[in-house]
């Protein structure tokens, strides 16, 4: 038995890890000896001092995710945040860098234990959230989460980690990435529409470039104050036994586009349209299905492809960009007492980060200019490889 | 004078007549004296129930009742309804409603279940629509999983048999399944005290000549759902939201399932119901029996609309037994000798849509409302070279209600409820689903060779649990047309709208030809949304294009139809060339062919150029 336990303990000294490289050198105390508990930062930072900087930032503050909740839920719930928003909050070094003894670089799946669902990060491995009634919670899970097959990020293909753009140093210094496209990408004029200025101009790499985002449109967490009244919602638990989580409609196409906060046209969706629907209030004529939010955020989905929708799925599309015209309105949300008229107008919803489009300058992008008729007839007789000037198929 | 009277007497004891206006006679009339009589013609309790009026306690006078409580029911209709109505009950028989042989036969092809023989729920001889005597089995006999799947499940929506059980989607069986309509309940809400709270009856005894739009709902609501999209209803994402009053909302359907409001179909919009398009022949068939619904069915929209060439058709009405003075009887107008009918397809008269001062007219069968019908025939948005072989609803479909992904689990441990046999044998179905959309939708060519919307038709995917838990089958994709692949069926989806989708949104957007949601890099288009069984074939989808290469790897159901082939994929993608300046469907170069003499002038050699 002795001799059982001499042999699993020199396994994990000598296993080809970052512990044993970097870490089984010293004795144990150089770690574990500044602290009391094993896990906390102190033990770490000893040697890597300033990281501790990190539990200052995003991941660990979330200020910004506080900030929405204080805005929306909080108004009907003080505890809604204790009670949903729990669950990925960075508290320790070893989050993210191993599990038991062996110290280690997070490779994707362990930046995914919190960047998953709806929040970037699966998108990068092809993952997109499912519906939340059970018919559709099917297939592989990761992390407790079913997902629809998608296709992944080029670079994730390319076997690329999360920390190749997004280093521990530029996470520790609150900065979103340590590299953006154009530090690894030149651009090439060959291709048609980089040779299109205004593109280069005022477009992000990855406006054209998401091959595709998830989109929730209406987000509801309705409230069980009796557990007993949850028996006809055949919805997929989540971490509150209190709410249930549903959704009016998932998408995970090419996603609508805004202007971010550097003015630039960039993707963006609804975080969060936000319902909320007190169940036991409501069956006692209590109010239901309260717009608590209708907030949209400019962002940058990891689903990166060297290829984009044709032209006229921009220049052709007011619906993109939340102009969708009444004709073209298949949702009837007033019916359904959702307050907004649709999703795809601008009315009542606003980007927290940026704003919509306006509707003068998509006038503009959809006027058809000589220099647009142009680059569009050699887009498509790319397209369909054509190297006369005939239309024959 | 004697005889006269004997005679009399001899008739009354023989048809123990009870009307329900005969108090003093009548047992029945006794216990159910509110009940409403079915008609003005329906009175009398014995004719259609059977009974005896004279005993005087309720076993004794219910002992010989048909159905007991419905006389319209398959296993009595002969002496029930067919007694009078015999040429109805002779077409019910064979209507495709009743024999549910398409469903059968095409669940046959895509469930590894051909055998070679013709099933239909019941079997037995009938005649095939070329006249000629036909035998087919009863699907009780179809010994194998399509048959298990089709008794389990889709039998549920056969009028020949009871649904007494499923929220909103109850029905009486036989002739009462759409003339005795039930409420969501299934529960009798009329004025007979000894009924009224009862479920497994008809909402009321009045029975209704013209069944409306909720009655067709309670059948037509899965599958293709069209009951719901034309009434712009929507099963979605069955998110169980916005709730209503606390409960899953805003509308419950049967299956747990929740509704929420699209645009609806613009006919419904007018106010016209399923009836007002759709023949007593599509329904109750026309005495022969059809194969698939497809061939029972004999509108078209061209029939009221026209089509790009043809201008309606319509016959006068000149003999006394036209079948359009008989079917109108109970219209708000009935039609009269020397209307001029509009022609279905099938060139036979519709009851209900007339030729008079130049103008088409629909009316309304139950609402008498009269709609006017607008002929696009030469219209230059109509006349478009090359769009001859498109269905209207090609481009007239608001949406197309696309379910991706069935998977369907089958466990020999557990029974389940057969509903043709009427017992619980081994095996019980269950589903899960990846996910639905309603626009963009994918296009191919159908049964008739025509540019049709498609739909999966199905994506199954087979799990089969044997009594020990073991699997003997999983996510296994059927065969179907010798090679194992994943099927869309050629569809209308019954929401349709005025203004067509765009030239622009349809040949700029490749989903449309059946790439699904894509992106485009060079000469391919490749998918985004992911078959799990694959790598790079889309599931929302059924072609790719890798460097100017098109595949298909998905089939067509039903005969002659398939994916567009490479040729006329890039056909139709060539328009784009054109799309930018020549933007509006009456542009006079649709009219004709590509004019290559008319590319060579110098404004487009400068424009189709590569400099």
């Amino acid at each position: 038995m002795r001799f059982l336990m001499l042999v699993i303990v020199s396994f994990f000294l000598t296993n080809n890890s970052l512990a044993t490289q970097l870490h089984g050198g010293p004795v144990c105390s150089s770690c574990h000896g500044q602290t009391t508990a094993r896990d906390q930062v102190t033990g770490c930072v000893v040697c890597h001092p300033g990281k501790e900087l990190i539990f200052e930032r995003a991941m660990s503050r979330r200020s910004g995710e506080k900030s929405f909740v204080e805005r929306s839920y909080a108004r009907v719930d003080s505890g809604f945040w204790d009670k949903n928003c729990t669950s990925c909050h960075l508290k320790s070094c070893r989050d993210c860098h191993g599990t038991g003894p062996v110290i280690s670089k997070p490779n994707v799946a362990a930046c995914q234990k919190c960047h998953k669902g709806y929040y970037t990060g699966g998108d990068y491995s092809g993952r997109a959230p499912r519906e939340n009634n059970m018919r559709y919670q099917r297939g592989i899970a990761v992390e407790g989460e079913t997902f629809l097959k998608m296709l992944p990020d080029v670079h994730y293909t390319a076997g690329m980690i999360c920390s190749a753009c997004h280093s521990m140093q530029s996470l520790v210094e609150g900065k979103k990435s340590s590299h953006v496209c154009r530090n690894c990408h030149r651009i090439s004029s060959n291709v048609i529409e980089h040779s299109i200025p205004a593109h280069l101009e005022k477009l992000e790499c990855y406006a054209c470039h998401s091959a595709w985002g998830a989109q929730e449109y209406g987000t509801f967490f309705l409230r069980f104050r009796d557990l007993r009244m949850k028996v006809d919602f055949d919805l997929k638990p989540t971490s509150s036994t209190e709410y249930l989580r549903s959704a009016y409609l998932r998408k995970q196409d090419a996603p609508p586009l805004g202007i971010n906060a550097r003015g630039r046209v960039s993707p963006i969706r609804p975080l969060f349209i936000s319902y909320y629907t007190d169940i036991a209030a409501a069956r006692d004529n209590g109010p239901e299905n309260s717009l608590l939010a209708a907030e949209w955020r400019a962002w940058f989905p990891h689903t990166i492809q060297r290829g984009s929708v044709t032209c006229e799925g921009c220049h052709d599309n007011p619906a993109r960009f939340l102009l969708e015209p009444e004709s073209r309105r298949i949702y009837n949300l007033q019916k359904d007492g959702m307050t907004l008229d649709s999703f795809w107008r601008q009315k009542g919803q606003r980007v927290v980060n940026g704003s919509f489009m306006s509707a003068s300058r998509y006038q503009q992008i959809s006027n058809k200019s000589p220099a647009y008729t142009k680059a569009y007839v050699k887009k498509w007789k790319k397209l369909l490889n054509r190297d006369d000037h005939s239309l024959r198929p | 004078m004697l005889l006269t009277a004997l005679t009399i007497v001899m008739f009354s004891v023989l048809t123990m007549s009870c009307t329900l206006t005969d108090r003093n006679r009548s047992a029945c009339v006794g216990c159910h004296s509110a009940l409403e009589p079915a008609s003005s013609s329906h009175t009398d309790c014995v004719v259609c129930h059977g009974g005896d009026p004279q005993a005087r306690d309720k076993a004794t006078s219910h002992a010989a009742l048909r159905g007991p409580a419905n006389p319209s029911t398959p296993e009595d209709w002969e002496e029930g309804c067919g007694r009078c109505h015999r040429y109805q009950l002779e077409r019910v028989k064979s209507t495709i409603m009743q024999t549910n042989q398409g469903m059968i036969r095409n669940i046959q092809m895509t469930w590894d279940g051909i055998d070679n023989k013709n099933y239909t729920t019941g079997g037995g001889k009938a005649f095939d629509p070329q006249g000629k005597n036909i035998e087919t089995e009863p699907v009780a006999q179809l010994d194998n999983l399509s048959g298990e799947l089709y008794r389990k499940f889709c039998s549920r929506c056969h009028i020949g048999a009871v649904n007494g059980d499923s929220y909103s989607a109850a029905h009486a069986s036989g002739c009462a399944a759409c003339h005795f309509p039930w409420n969501d309940t299934a529960t009798y809400q009329g004025n007979d005290k000894q009924l009224r709270g009862k479920a497994g009856h008809s909402a009321s005894h009045a029975m209704t000549a013209l069944p409306d739009t909720q009655v067709c709902s309670r059948c037509h609501n899965r599958s293709g759902r069209i009951a719901y999209s034309y009434q712009g209803l929507h099963d979605g994402n069955n998110g169980l939201v916005p709730t209503r009053r606390g409960e899953p909302g805003p509308e419950l359907a049967s299956g747990a399932r929740n509704l929420t409001h699209i645009s609806p179909d613009v006919h419904f919009a007018a106010g016209m119901e399923c009836i007002d398009c759709h023949t007593s022949r599509d329904i109750m068939g026309d005495g022969f029996q059809y194969r698939n619904m497809f061939l029972q069915t004999e509108i078209a929209c061209q029939d009221c609309h026209g089509s790009g060439r043809d201008l309606p058709r319509y016959r006068q009405i000149t003999r006394e037994n036209d079948e359009a003075l008989r079917e109108s009887r109970s219209y708000k107008r009935s039609a009269t000798s020397g209307m001029r009918m509009i022609q279905t397809a099938k060139g036979r008269s519709y009851s209900n849509v007339f030729y008079q001062d130049g103008t088409i007219w629909l009316q309304g069968k139950r609402s008498g409302k009269l709609h006017k019908s607008k002929v696009i025939t030469a219209t230059p948005e109509h006349t478009i070279a090359g769009h001859e072989r498109m269905e209207c609803y090609s481009c007239h479909s608001h949406t197309v209600v696309q379910c991706y992904g069935c998977h369907t689990r089958y466990d020999k441990g557990k029974n389940g409820m057969d509903f043709i046999k009427g017992e619980e044998t081994p095996g019980a179905f269950s589903e899960s689903e990846d996910y639905r959309t309603l626009y963009p939708f994918p296009l191919a060519l159908n049964q008739r060779g025509r540019i049709s919307p498609v739909t999966p038709g199905c994506q199954t995917f087979v799990t089969v649990a044997e009594k020990d838990g073991s699997l003997s089958k999983s996510e296994y994709i059927t065969r179907f047309k010798r090679s194992q692949q994943l099927r869309f069926a050629p569809f209308y989806s019954h929401n349709s709208t005025r203004k067509a989708i765009g030239c622009a949104e349809c040949h700029g957007n490749p989903a449309f030809l059946g790439f699904g949601q894509h992106i485009v890099e060079g000469t391919s288009i490749t998918g985004t949304l992911i078959c799990e069984q694959s790598a790079r074939k889309p599931l929302d989808g059924f072609l790719t294009m890798n460097n100017g290469t098109v595949r298909a790897y998905s089939a067509i159901t039903r005969e002659n139809s398939r994916p567009l082939s490479g040729v006329e994929v890039k056909r139709a993608l060539a328009v784009n060339l054109c799309l930018p300046c020549h933007n509006r469907a009456a542009d006079p170069i649709y009219r004709k062919g590509v004019n290559q003499r008319a590319l060579s002038d110098a404004r487009h050699r400068q424009l189709l150029s590569d400099k």
